[in-house]
């Protein structure tokens, strides 16, 4: 299929067409041109500290099994077994020497390598060539201050040109002292019938929902809203590569309405400026999403995520917390269960969100509402690109201009055919 | 465990279905201690330590245990005070997972009772089946176990320990707004 990109784009009009969050021709290009071609996160470090840890995870719908080897180095494959294509570990993580198929006991090591497999000598009359068939190692990994990102393509730039300026934003994220983060045990997975678009585009760019949205869990006590801080500024930015951040103002630490945690963030202020620099004098990164599905935040809970997709209209989040590895235990203890208060299924802000991206998606289903546009609009023209911060801002604190950098990658990686076109 | 104790519990816990699934959320708090510790930890696919299906490399540190630790991530970890705060958010008009609200039926069964660490104290096990149906068409089974520990307060019974085991690796619902 030839998909007319331009008809269903138009970020300097601030159209985008409805088609995009609901039709599966249109979401299997998705799969192709952005999920087998970008960078993917797939864990932070602390998921897999030692020899022979593993997790299982999804790039795009592939299910993805990453593991330290024996040696320590990281990989991550399609977690399939090469013979007949049979899902290998079944285990969310554990700690592996060697995987073994349910199916006919064909064996890997922990750095992918085919093993073992049964009736080698008689079945297979010892001619079989074990090195062809091990399993398929994603084409280029690597990580960022903890951060493990792996691409399907081999021609994707490196991940350092991949990030770009938004490098220095994850810094604020994941690295603001010595040490950087750690995540905190366990995971929330579930189930949203969503496109992956409209959570990736909120956590990006929606500043203008908190207000409304969440107004319930702001005014019962779970977190502060913007207009009751003592804050100044903050605003829309977008680093490029279609990678977006929210910011609140410089004087507002970006935590939630808990003492233990307010004192800890004015106790690390100077530390936290001395090592990001004075551009934190500009402003306090809260939000953002790095193209095109993780997405992570800073206040309420410290949570990053990614909207693994499951279909147009399905995702499975997979989301964790993350503390300053340098902090008290009662700081960390006190956002972990501040965290999942907030965000997560039964997060008093996150379960609004959920129900808004169910009916902004299963609505498209509607061929007349599909031919609408809707509307990206706000702030058109009302925005430049700031040298200061390193990326393209918004005047005013609310705004669709991340979400029209957004989908402007989105349209480019749509149509391009190398990364040179991109 | 005596009968009359038996037929106590039961109804309690009836009584305590009866008054969420008809939204009265208000006096379902009354139930509840002032110490209450209401936890949901989540649940992992992990290998047992004797599957073949891997080879462990450092068994010292293996981690067999499905259930989140009470360090680590729960679906739910509430305290008497956050459930208020959660009930007075959904009467705010603004509580937009619950608006309009879910069709909500506690299903309770397989309750046991045994006494707890002191006398005024009841450890009780149930299962439950919770149905969920809201807006047209959607619907959700949240199906589980509870490890409850009942005190009696005053003559009356409250819930002063409520650990809810759901059968579920993947949330299959969009959101966790009910109560359980």
């Amino acid at each position: 299929m030839v998909l007319d990109v331009n008809s269903l784009v138009d970020a300097d009009a601030g159209l985008i067409s409805r088609r995009i969050f609901i039709e599966d021709e249109i979401y299997q290009e998705e799969l192709e041109r952005i999920f087998a071609r970008c960078w993917l996160f797939l864990c932070h470090e602390s998921q897999i500290p030692n020899p022979g840890d593993f997790l299982t995870t999804y790039m795009g719908e592939d299910s993805v099994l990453v593991i330290r080897d024996t040696s320590g180095k990281i990989g991550a494959f399609l977690n399939v077994c090469a013979h007949r294509g049979n899902r290998l570990c079944r285990a969310d993580n554990g700690n592996a020497s060697a995987f073994t198929c349910a199916y006919h006991g064909w064996t890997y090591g922990n750095n992918g390598d085919l093993q073992g497999v049964p009736n080698l000598k008689d079945a297979y009359y010892d001619d079989l060539d074990r090195t062809k068939w091990s399993l398929i190692p994603v084409a280029q990994l690597d990580t960022y201050k903890g951060l493990v990102f792996a691409t399907f393509d081999n021609n994707a730039p490196s991940l350092i040109d991949y990030l770009g300026e938004m490098a220095w934003y994850l810094d604020c994220f994941f690295d603001r002292r010595e040490g950087g983060v750690e995540v905190v045990g366990g995971v929330h997975k579930w189930i949203i019938p969503c496109n992956w678009k409209l959570p990736a585009e909120n956590f990006g760019g929606d500043a203008y929902h908190v207000a409304w949205n969440h107004l319930s869990a702001l005014t019962s006590g779970f977190t502060q809203a913007p207009a009751a801080r003592q804050t100044l500024g903050g605003g829309t930015i977008s680093p490029g590569n279609g990678h977006c951040i929210l910011a609140v103002g410089a004087d507002d630490y970006a935590a939630a309405p808990v003492e233990i945690i307010q004192e800890y963030e004015e106790s690390i202020r100077a530390e936290t400026v001395e090592r990001l620099g004075p551009r934190l004098l500009k402003m306090t990164p809260n939000v953002g999403t790095l193209f095109p599905h993780m997405s992570f935040l800073r206040g309420s809970s410290r949570s990053f995520r990614v909207w693994h997709p499951k279909g147009p209209d399905k995702i499975e989040v997979i989301s964790c917390q993350f503390v300053d590895k340098a902090a008290p235990p009662e700081v960390k203890e006190a956002l972990r269960v501040t965290g999942l208060r907030a965000f997560g299924p039964s997060g008093v802000l996150e379960q609004d969100d959920m129900d808004n991206w169910e009916e902004c998606t299963r609505i498209n289903r509607g061929a007349v509402t599909r031919r609408y546009a809707l509307n990206y609009q706000m702030g058109l023209g009302h925005d430049s690109f700031d040298d200061g911060l390193g990326g393209w801002s918004s005047d005013f604190r609310i705004s669709d201009s991340n979400p029209r950098h957004f989908y402007r990658r989105w349209a480019s990686l749509m149509q391009a055919d190398t990364w040179d076109q991109v | 465990m005596k009968d009359e104790t038996l037929r106590e519990v039961e109804q309690f816990l009836y009584k305590e279905a009866r008054l969420l699934d008809s939204r009265r959320f208000s006096e379902w708090l009354e139930l509840l201690s002032d110490d209450l510790r209401y936890w949901m930890p989540t649940r992992s696919n992990r290998y047992p330590v004797n599957s073949k299906a891997i080879s462990i490399l450092d068994a010292s540190r293996y981690e067999e245990e499905e259930v989140s630790g009470e360090d680590e991530l729960a679906l739910m970890e509430e305290t008497k005070d956050t459930l208020e705060r959660r009930v007075a958010r959904l009467d705010t008009g603004m509580a937009w997972a619950e608006d309009p609200p879910s069709r909500t039926r506690h299903i309770i069964t397989n309750i046991e009772v045994e006494a707890a660490d002191s006398a005024d104290q009841l450890r009780v096990y149930s299962n439950f089946v919770m149905y969920r149906n809201r807006s047209e068409t959607d619907q959700d089974f949240y199906v589980g176990s509870r490890e409850d520990v009942l005190r009696r307060e005053g003559g009356r019974l409250r819930i002063s320990s409520r650990k809810i085991i759901l059968d579920q690796n993947v949330l299959l619902a969009k959101n966790l707004s009910n109560f359980f």
